[in-house]
């Protein structure tokens, strides 16, 4: 599968009358993880909604600019198609209810044809092992996903995007309200993936120290606008930004 | 007003109305029981009507009790696509711009529940039923009479499939409104989540209205629940004949519009009373028993993993 390169030019977003996004380019290579920070309310989710154009749910809203998933043109493409080629993992752990943890894995390739049978069966193992969820699910795949803890449904949700092979993976926050042990394995997850299948990474994180153990980029928002892009040891230790060095701090 | 006179004051019709619902089974009961010692099981497995003045006759609820539950259950069939296409069509489909007309169109469904239910029996009676009668009806026999169902000769438009016709309509506004409040509590995260795996809008409603499985077959229960104890329109449409509802194009009778049209006559004939109120505990008992376990289906309705 061919690597994938997310690039966003001069994006802009309003929703009703406000404008969230402003100017916002940046890149994110394949193989790589790129972690989106920022204070609560910068535009961070915005972002990575116009990326899979769940935007498009947003009454009111409106987007300029140019969104490249590769050479798909992502703002002017069937959304659908944009979907099918990014996965996305949400703050809160949102396995469906009503599956089986077996379907709510296998609910992506069965829609779009993907696997059958055998192949479903090492398709839906292959993603669990990857979310690091499979030894603790392999003897109850049929059972439903409310005896699961909170950390290991988010892990589901993650086996379930995974489950398509994505090329760009979009998480928000996905740890924000997880147990320590199902953070490490799910930050453990994500770079494995990046690494192992060139895949392309965004994630929002809450936290610095997150994105200094998992990125290998950063890019830092504030109040819409791209404050700092750079390699994580870079934006990290040496920020070349006011704003980046107090929000490291913690004082923003 | 002080909280203890406050509470004196709504406690007791709060417990009046829960006491109704007690009493109105014992005196239905009370009433029942006099048919019930003469007939037996018989009141239920027989299918005989034959009053006699002056004496008791042989009565059997059968008929009616068969046309009850077929007209019923077609009606559940044919109610459920329409109010789940509904649903699917004010909630996905009619864009989110055209909020004015989403709302007009969930007004005008709403409405349709509270209308009178005589009105529905009219249009039935004047409109659908010959209609039906004239049309559809006469080509089901010509082409599908091997069908058992729709083996006997049309000869009128009023038929228990009329009656199950006619309440379809008068339940899918019902259906659509227990179906719509759960579909649109299902929480935003999992409409995301199914979009975001490249859902058509096909697949997305299939996932949603798994989601919401609890709150169709709620309402598959409350609306069988009102098709069962509908007893005005019906009695326009039915036919009101002691015809067992095998062949759905012939008139048949259920057991609301029995008791409408027999009540009163039922002074001239012993027990004929006794009868027809044993009709109305069951149907109680219909209600009370699919207004439950549609209850307890809603409960079930929960969108957390
Ligand atoms: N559906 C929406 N309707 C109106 N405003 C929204 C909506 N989603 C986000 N916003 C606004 O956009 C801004 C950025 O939000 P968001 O992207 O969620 O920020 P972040 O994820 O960085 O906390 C906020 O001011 C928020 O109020
Ligand atoms: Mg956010």
């Amino acid at each position: 599968m061919e690597p994938v390169e997310v690039k966003v030019s001069d994006l802009n977003v309003w929703i009703g009358g406000s404008h969230i996004l402003k100017d916002v380019s940046m890149k994110a290579p394949p193989g790589a993880v790129t972690a989106v920070m920022g204070p609560s309310g910068s535009g961070k989710s915005t972002l990575i909604r116009v990326i899979n154009r769940l935007i498009d749910l947003i009454p009111g809203a409106r987007v300029e600019g140019k969104v490249l998933l590769g050479s798909l043109d992502a703002l002017r493409a069937d959304p659908y198609e944009v979907r099918r080629r990014t996965g996305m993992v949400f703050q809160e752990p949102n396995p469906f209810p009503h599956m089986t943890i077996y379907d709510n894995v296998a609910i992506g390739p069965r829609i779009h044809g993907l696997a059958r049978g055998e192949e479903l069966d090492r398709l839906v193992e292959w993603a669990l092992k990857m979310a690091h969820l499979w030894d603790e699910v392999k003897d109850r795949l049929r059972d439903y996903p409310h005896q699961l803890s909170g950390g290991q449904k988010q892990r589901l949700s993650l086996a379930r995007a995974l489950a398509l092979k994505p090329r760009v993976l979009l998480l928000d926050e996905p740890t924000a309200n997880i147990d320590p042990v199902s953070t490490v394995k799910i930050e453990r997850s994500i770079m494995e993936y990046a690494k192992t299948t060139m895949a392309t990474v965004i994630i929002v994180t809450h936290t610095p120290q997150q994105a200094a153990r998992i990125s290998d980029h950063i890019l830092f928002i504030y109040q819409g606008r791209v404050v700092e892009y750079g390699p994580t040891r870079e934006v990290v230790l040496h920020p070349r930004h006011e704003l980046t060095r107090k929000f490291l701090g913690g004082e923003v | 007003m002080s909280e203890a006179r406050f509470k004196l004051l709504v406690a007791p019709p709060a417990i009046v109305s829960s006491a109704i619902l007690v009493l109105l089974f014992i005196v239905l009961l009370y009433y029942s029981l006099p048919a019930i010692r003469e007939y037996g099981l018989g009141l239920l497995a027989s299918p005989t009507w034959k009053p006699v003045e002056g004496a008791p006759g042989e009565y059997g609820l059968l008929i009616p009790l068969a046309g009850t539950l077929v007209s019923a259950v077609i009606a559940v069939l044919l109610a459920m696509p329409l109010a789940l296409a509904s649903v699917v069509f004010t909630e996905e489909i009619l864009p989110r711009g055209l909020y004015r007309w989403r709302e007009a169109f969930v007004s005008m469904i709403d409405v349709m529940t509270g209308l009178p239910t005589i009105v529905y029996g009219l249009w039935g009676a004047a409109v659908l039923a010959p209609l039906l009668g004239d049309t559809l009806y006469k080509w089901l026999h010509r082409s599908l009479s091997f069908i058992p169902l729709f083996s006997c000769q049309p000869t009128t438009g009023n038929t228990i499939l009329t009656a199950g016709v006619l309440l379809a309509i008068m339940i899918t506004p019902f259906i659509y409104a227990v179906v719509r409040e759960s579909y649109r509590q299902i929480p935003r995260t999992y409409r995301e989540a199914a979009l975001s795996l490249g859902t058509t809008r096909y697949e997305y409603v299939r996932i949603m209205m798994g989601m919401a499985k609890p709150a169709i077959l709620a309402g598959a229960l409350i609306g069988f629940g009102r098709a069962a104890g509908e007893t005005v329109a019906v009695a326009l449409v039915v036919g009101n004949t002691f015809n067992m509802p095998s062949c759905l194009l012939a008139p048949s009778y259920t057991v609301s519009s029995l008791i409408a049209n027999q009540f009163a006559n039922a002074q001239l004939y012993p027990l004929m009373l006794n009868v027809l109120v044993s009709g109305g505990l069951i149907l109680l008992l219909i209600g009370i028993a699919s207004n439950i376990l549609g209850i307890m289906y809603l409960r079930r309705v929960r969108y957390v993993a």
